[in-house]
């Protein structure tokens, strides 16, 4: 008696949440309850999930790869993944375009390694306007540069930066036990009016500081950390296998 | 072929060598750097007890964020208010309050229930030396408990901070001068005139009371408050609130002295709590709500697009456009078969397709997505990605039923060329073309499988009534199921059972109405368990250029059952839209099988629909109602491209005042919420609903399920504009 207890309180939970979630069929889509529980019990796996240890990568398991991944780091969530190049392509204006794909479908895009799109994260960057030059990797020159980001209501929105690029000299950097001789290539990007204290800051004014640690010879960034708008925030990037 | 999948093309070993970590999670992030640019909203004005921006029980200058849509509870000595409220614009905000007072005794009410309307207009904005003016007006219709008026400043100042991020803390200082209730202590004299009548508790009400406004006694009141960081709030103010009925004709309180003192905490990014000590006597409470369509729970994310695969280039390649494959009689047959299955990963479904060499015609509904626009360019990416190069130009034209909603014209080479280029979002918009559905092409491949199409679904409802003065909220919740069996786009059958499980529906007062009891005799409709909520048959179709037709015929709502029928004119470019809906409709039986009553009634409406930018629609229908009463009901919503929408309306008939009891006349405001606002997951559901202070009979629309505009609309240009941003999405 005492043992179906338990059994008698599991059943009545699934009998509850089959209740709350309510059924469908045919064409129809799911019900909203049915939404609503899905979302919060995936919401809960999903923050659960997140307290696992981020396992290591060594040199010995990269070498097993032979395709180019990279490494994404979303600064402000500290959370990152592992991205394959899911698409390369040319259009009108100079730089190779290349689209690095995540296991839950995000993609980034990068013109000769200049951060110009985000897709699935949400207040995505939809595209940008970037100082690349042909076969010069990373960005090419001082100038203006147009962040162009989804926000609010649907809406899309202009960011407008002026960028000074200053080159900070020779570096050796280090991606899972492999040392590379670098230049450093910072970028210092203000918007129109936004040189003025934090606290004195319009909406949508600010200065960003992006990195760029590049061979410039083999034409590869082997790591960056660029902004990647307002809500996203600095994306760490390295090249963990060519 | 150009067939050529591109995301699994990595090696197995590397997908066993990585472990399967996300970019997306939806962790606790943390915010931006303090120079790092921020499209987040400034930080909002705190609430009052009537939650409107302010102190305690006085207001302040302060206009919310531009869409800011709020809801306080406030109590003290025995008042309960619960408020919401809606910057419709950046200089005008709109609020709907409900209150009970306890210990009332008066009238043959213990606890006396009231609603009322707010509206306040900013008529400067803060300057440098200038402090914001406000003009206010509370409780301005109905029997106006709260009933004043006021014109308020206020000004903000720099302090030190707490905390430290060392950033500034702010102090506001706020002076007004109100009349009605906000000029009932210590008033300085009736500076236009002193004829204002005194709150009467047994007038009809509903009247806008402009004959009193400003009218009578005026008095000073003021305040401060002093947010030394981002969490905490304090508020001191003097109220010239005397609470002459609450402390004079009834008992509510005691009121002891002029000043309230509060402290304010800011418990998560859309919570404020305080805490508060009223008038020398009571503690007070409130929780302050606030939200903004524009910045959603979760932020919408969809799974990202694959990239659009380049054609070779035709000069070195000119055997890949040859368009032989076309001549085949089975290749429309056939390249349906190869795309529906890849239009489906993206949540489209096939209606029909035309294809020729060189363009494709492509009839889908869109099943996922609240986004038009979304699906629009997922559906051309897999057109892209899929179709022979010969194939240039697609048409894409989102159906609802039968209803060819409009055709989108986009060129594939512009796909091709514009993906990865910076503001991809406005220059594919401009060489896109927005028009009119054609007629279905005569060579048109229906999709497979789609007709007969039979759905179904079993799920709870709930039920409420407002405002009952007995009880302030019933509710009724049980299991509902509904079926609907498409016979083909054009003909359908629907239905919907419910089964309540508990409630108090049932319990309510019964109607006291000397007009035809078409909507008031809701408690003796309440009384069974299971009831036949609808079960109707109908039929849509585009009847001629820009005119679409629907006829409905059945049980079509809980009271009502007869045919329906509706003509609506929407040009896709045009903002107006026309429409005439005629119905005969005979009352249902109370018991909701399918027996019907004696009472029977012609209604219909002609009615204009207005885009007027900014996301205003606005709407006139003119017509006969439910009682038979003829009139006019004016709505206004405000909708949002993410599909928040907040409205309301007001409807005048050739009932009197008296005849139409409590109220005056049917007014009301609604709201509707998308979904995946809240959860940042693709959805095409919302919740939403509409309120009434009072429910009477005057000026009652039937409910007819299915009516045309709002189905239209989302398709047509300016709606498809107004999102276009989610296209490359």
């Amino acid at each position: 008696m005492r043992n179906t207890r338990p059994l008698r309180a599991v059943s009545l939970c699934v009998g509850l949440a089959l209740f709350l979630s309510g059924c469908t069929g045919g064409a129809g889509t799911q019900s909203l309850y049915g939404q609503i529980l899905n979302t919060s019990i995936a919401s809960i796996s999903a923050k659960r999930a997140d307290k696992v240890e981020q396992p290591v990568v060594t040199r010995a398991v990269l070498n097993e790869v032979e395709e180019p991944y990279i490494q994404v780091t979303r600064e402000r969530a500290d959370i990152s993944a592992y991205l394959f190049a899911s698409a390369i392509r040319q259009d009108d204006l100079p730089g190779n375009i290349v689209q690095w794909r995540a296991e839950d479908d995000v993609t980034v895009t990068m013109r000769n390694g200049v951060l110009i799109a985000t897709r699935g994260l949400g207040g995505d960057l939809m595209s940008a306007k970037v100082p690349v030059a042909p076969g010069q990797a990373g960005p090419a020159a001082s100038g203006e540069r147009i962040y162009y980001v989804r926000t609010g209501d649907l809406e899309e929105r202009a960011i407008f930066m002026a960028c000074d690029l200053v080159d900070l000299g020779p570096e050796t950097i280090e991606i899972v036990e492999l040392r590379y001789a670098t230049r450093h290539l910072q970028e210092r990007c203000v918007t129109p009016d936004g040189d003025r204290p934090p606290e004195a800051l319009r909406r949508g004014e600010g200065r960003i500081v992006n990195d760029y640690w590049i061979d410039q010879r083999a034409g590869i960034v082997w790591k960056s950390r660029q902004w990647a708008g307002p809500h996203i925030g600095y994306l760490g990037i390295s090249q963990l296998t060519e | 072929m150009t067939e050529r999948v591109f995301p699994r093309r990595r090696t197995r070993r590397a997908a066993a060598l990585f472990p399967a970590m996300l970019l997306a999670a939806p962790v606790m992030a943390q915010g931006a750097g303090p120079l790092e640019p921020s499209l987040d909203l400034p930080t909002p004005p705190t609430l009052n007890f009537y939650g409107s921006p302010g102190l305690m029980d006085m207001p302040t200058a302060e206009m919310l964020p531009d869409g800011q849509f709020t809801t306080t509870i406030s109590n003290f000595g025995g008042q309960t208010r619960l408020t919401t409220t809606f910057q419709a614009l950046p200089w005008l905000s709109a609020s709907f309050r409900y209150n009970g007072i306890q210990d009332w005794n008066f009238g043959g009410f213990e606890t006396y229930y009231d609603r009322g309307f707010d509206v306040r207009f900013r008529l400067f904005t803060e300057g440098r030396y200038r402090p914001a003016l406000t003009l206010g007006l509370q409780d301005f219709v109905g029997t106006g408990i709260y009933a004043a008026e006021y014109l308020v400043a206020t000004k903000n100042f720099a302090t030190p901070g707490w905390g430290p991020a060392s950033l500034p803390g702010r102090l506001k200082l706020t002076a007004g001068v109100g009349w009605g209730r906000l000029g009932s202590y210590n008033s300085f004299g009736a500076p236009f005139g002193a004829d204002r009548p005194a709150y009467d508790p047994n007038s009809t009400g509903g009247k806008v009371a402009y004959d009193q406004w400003f009218r009578g006694d005026a008095a000073f009141f003021g305040g401060i408050e002093w947010n030394p960081n981002e969490r905490w709030g304090f508020k001191v103010e003097y109220s010239s609130d005397a609470y002459n009925f609450e402390t004079g004709v009834t008992s509510v309180f005691e009121r002891k002295s002029n000043y309230n003192f509060g402290v304010e905490y800011q418990a998560s990014e859309r919570t404020r709590l305080g805490a508060y000590y009223m008038y020398g006597s009571e503690i007070g409470v409130t929780a302050q709500f606030q939200l903004n369509p524009a910045e959603p729970a979760n932020r919408l994310a969809a799974p990202a697009p694959v990239a659009i695969e380049k054609r070779p280039a035709r000069a070195t390649n000119p055997e890949a456009y040859d368009t032989a494959w076309a001549q085949s009689t089975s290749a429309g047959v056939e390249w349906r078969d190869r795309l529906a299955p890849e239009l489906r990963k993206e949540g489209i479904g096939i209606d029909y397709i035309t294809l020729s060499g060189s363009a494709v015609e492509l009839r889908y509904r869109n099943l996922r997505y609240n986004s038009q626009t979304i699906a629009a360019g997922r559906a051309a990416r897999v057109l892209a990605r899929m179709l022979p190069a010969s194939v240039e130009t697609f048409h894409l034209v989102p159906m609802s039923g039968a209803i060819g909603l409009s055709t989108i014209t986009m060129r594939r080479s512009d796909l091709e060329a514009l993906e990865f280029e910076p503001d991809a979002t406005d220059a594919l918009l401009a060489v896109t073309g927005i028009t009119e559905a054609g007629k279905l092409p005569p060579t048109a491949v229906p999709g497979v499988a789609l007709y007969p199409n039979f759905a179904w679904g079993i799920g709870p409802y709930f039920d409420p009534a407002y405002f009952d003065p007995d009880v302030p909220i019933r509710m009724d919740f049980g299991l509902q199921i509904h079926a609907t069996y498409e016979f083909s786009p054009t003909w359908k059958i629907s239905g919907e059972i419910r089964h309540r499980l508990f409630g108090n529906n049932a319990d309510g007062r019964g109607s006291n109405s000397v007009l035809p009891p078409v909507r008031t005799n809701q408690v003796l409709y309440a009384q069974e368990d299971t009831t036949l909520h609808d079960l109707y048959i109908e039929h849509r179709r585009k009847v001629a250029r820009n005119v679409y037709g629907r006829a409905t015929l059945g049980y079509l709502e809980p009271m009502f059952a007869g045919v329906s029928t509706e003509l609506l004119w929407k040009p896709v470019q045009s903002p107006l839209g026309l429409g005439v809906e005629a119905n005969y409709v005979r009352q249902r039986e109370f018991d909701q099988r399918f027996g019907l009553q004696d009472y029977s009634v012609l209604t219909g409406h002609a009615s204009a629909y207005l885009e007027m930018g900014n996301g205003f629609v606005g709407q006139l229908d003119v017509g006969r109602y439910l009682a038979g009463d003829v009139g006019a009901t004016v709505s206004l919503d405000r909708t949002f491209a993410n599909g928040w929408s907040v409205g309301g309306w007001f409807t005048l008939t050739d009932v009197s005042s008296e005849d139409f009891g409590e109220g005056s006349f049917d007014k009301g405001i609604r709201f509707s919420i998308p979904v995946n606002w809240f959860f940042g997951k693709p959805t095409r559901q919302s919740i939403g609903t509409g309120i009434r202070p009072i429910q009477r009979d005057g000026g009652q629309r039937l409910n007819v399920p299915g009516r045309l505009y709002g189905q239209v609309r989302d398709a047509h240009a300016k709606a498809l504009r107004g999102e276009w941003a989610r296209v490359w999405e």
